[in-house]
């Protein structure tokens, strides 16, 4: 409660993080679809669920450096270039580079995007190849990406979790490790009226929470992870139902400051639409526990993690956490908490 | 110290501006929309209110916070 937060600073590790998380506060997403062409046909792909793809790709590298300009005059700072595969169109991610210079891309990690584009480049993994190949429809999938970006500082790895895939994580995150990688876990969220098997149940989160803790005591700095990821992201209640989400697809568009207010999710078409405008758009709100998208509600409640020492100290591990993950340059620092020990939530 | 001063200092400190006073600075100013404060310095500076003023500032009332002298009069009644 109120009063004690200048005490927290007091402890010079909390304090240190404070300040190093506190230079990034200036960071403001939006985020585009650069394309509906995808080299992939994966099920339960996010991208495909709803009616994004539906629209008439805009190609002219001009018109995409004229709405980044306007992006940039309305304060927009940070980029997320996301679906269907932005690797096939590098020439407008370097658009997007050149006019905003911190931003991440979604990627499923096949072809390289050109390494002057320095934004962070989040590779999508889902389970060891024979997974892969069943769901992905590809052959040797992390073979194929971890020789793509073979000691490419800007890649990281998420492991999205899906009900049937969490023992595989042990032998992938091994592989990445020893090829120098960085990994960090996403969890399978279901899209609207999805009725297929990879939705995590309470056994299957439970799971997947004790995996990311072994993990983390395993692998050490080549997981960004925290036990607050661990903690939240396997809870029973959804990131909206613990946090309340403030993207303005959950009407937050009245609020004076915020997400609510400043988030655009563009189609690769350029339009976008604030009635659906989230991280990803076509989640169940009831079952979104994305990483993209606690990684912005959970790093906009400060107000929320102020209550008790260890309850900022979980919300600066998961900021330090997100930043590592997100911005390119951005080195994470050792977890304030540590994985093994239990934590209490408070929100 | 008066409490419009003291606010001031946290505010003033928080968003770094530097050679101005509560005398000198337009309390009427928005401080979102005329200063471009964003929802984590607004954020940083409910919870040093917080913990000066012993108070509880939710998220709902940040429309209360938009300018200094909102934010005076906001802490002004919860204090008193």
């Amino acid at each position: 409660m109120a009063g004690k937060f200048s005490s927290y600073l007091q402890d010079p590790k909390i304090s240190e993080k404070w300040f190093k998380i506190k230079q990034f506060f200036f960071l403001k997403e939006s985020t585009y679809d650069m394309t509906n062409k995808c080299n992939l046909d994966c099920e339960g792909c996010y991208y495909y669920a709803g009616d994004k793809s539906l629209v008439e790709n805009q190609t002219d590298p001009e018109n995409w450096r004229q709405m980044f300009q306007a992006e940039k005059a309305r304060g927009i700072t940070f980029v997320v270039l996301a679906g269907a595969e932005p690797a096939l169109v590098p020439e407008l991610c370097r658009v997007a580079y050149e006019e905003i210079p911190h931003g991440a891309i979604a990627t499923n990690g096949l072809k390289t995007i050109p390494k002057d584009i320095n934004y962070k480049i989040h590779i999508s993994v889902w389970g060891d190849d024979e997974y892969s190949e069943t769901y992905r429809k590809v052959k040797a999938c992390l073979h194929k990406q971890l020789t793509a970006y073979k000691n490419d500082d800007r890649a990281v790895y998420i492991y999205t979790f899906t009900r049937e895939n969490i023992d595989q994580v042990d032998e992938v995150a091994k592989q990445i490790v020893n090829a120098g990688g960085l990994l960090s876990f996403n969890q399978f969220s279901a899209p609207v009226n999805y009725l297929g098997d990879l939705k995590l149940d309470r056994y299957a989160r439970d799971k997947m929470k004790d995996k990311t803790l072994n993990l983390m005591d395993k692998y050490k700095s080549s997981i960004l992870y925290s036990s607050y990821n661990a903690e939240i992201h396997s809870h029973d209640k959804s990131l909206h139902e613990l946090f309340s989400c403030p993207y303005p697809r959950m009407n937050n568009k009245n609020k004076v400051v915020g997400l609510g207010k400043t988030f655009r999710q563009y189609r690769s078409d350029l339009t976008w639409d604030s009635s659906v405008a989230c991280c990803v758009p076509d989640t169940d709100c009831g079952d979104c526990r994305h990483y993209a998208a606690g990684s912005a509600i959970v790093t906009s409640k400060l107000l929320s993690h102020v209550e008790t020492k260890e309850s900022f100290s979980n919300w600066l591990d998961y900021v330090d956490t997100y930043l590592s993950v997100w911005v390119y340059g951005y080195e994470k620092s050792e977890n304030l908490i540590s994985s093994s020990k239990n934590k209490e939530i408070i929100v | 110290m008066s409490l419009k001063k003291e606010i001031a200092e946290i505010v003033f400190e928080e968003l770094k501006l530097e050679n101005v006073t509560h005398e000198t600075f337009n309390g009427d100013m928005d401080l979102i929309e005329e200063l471009g404060v964003d929802s984590m310095e607004l954020t940083t500076i409910a919870v040093k209110l917080q913990d000066k003023y012993s108070v509880k500032i939710e998220e709902e009332d940040y429309a209360n916070i938009t300018t200094l002298n909102k934010i005076i009069s906001y802490i002004d009644q919860k204090v008193n």
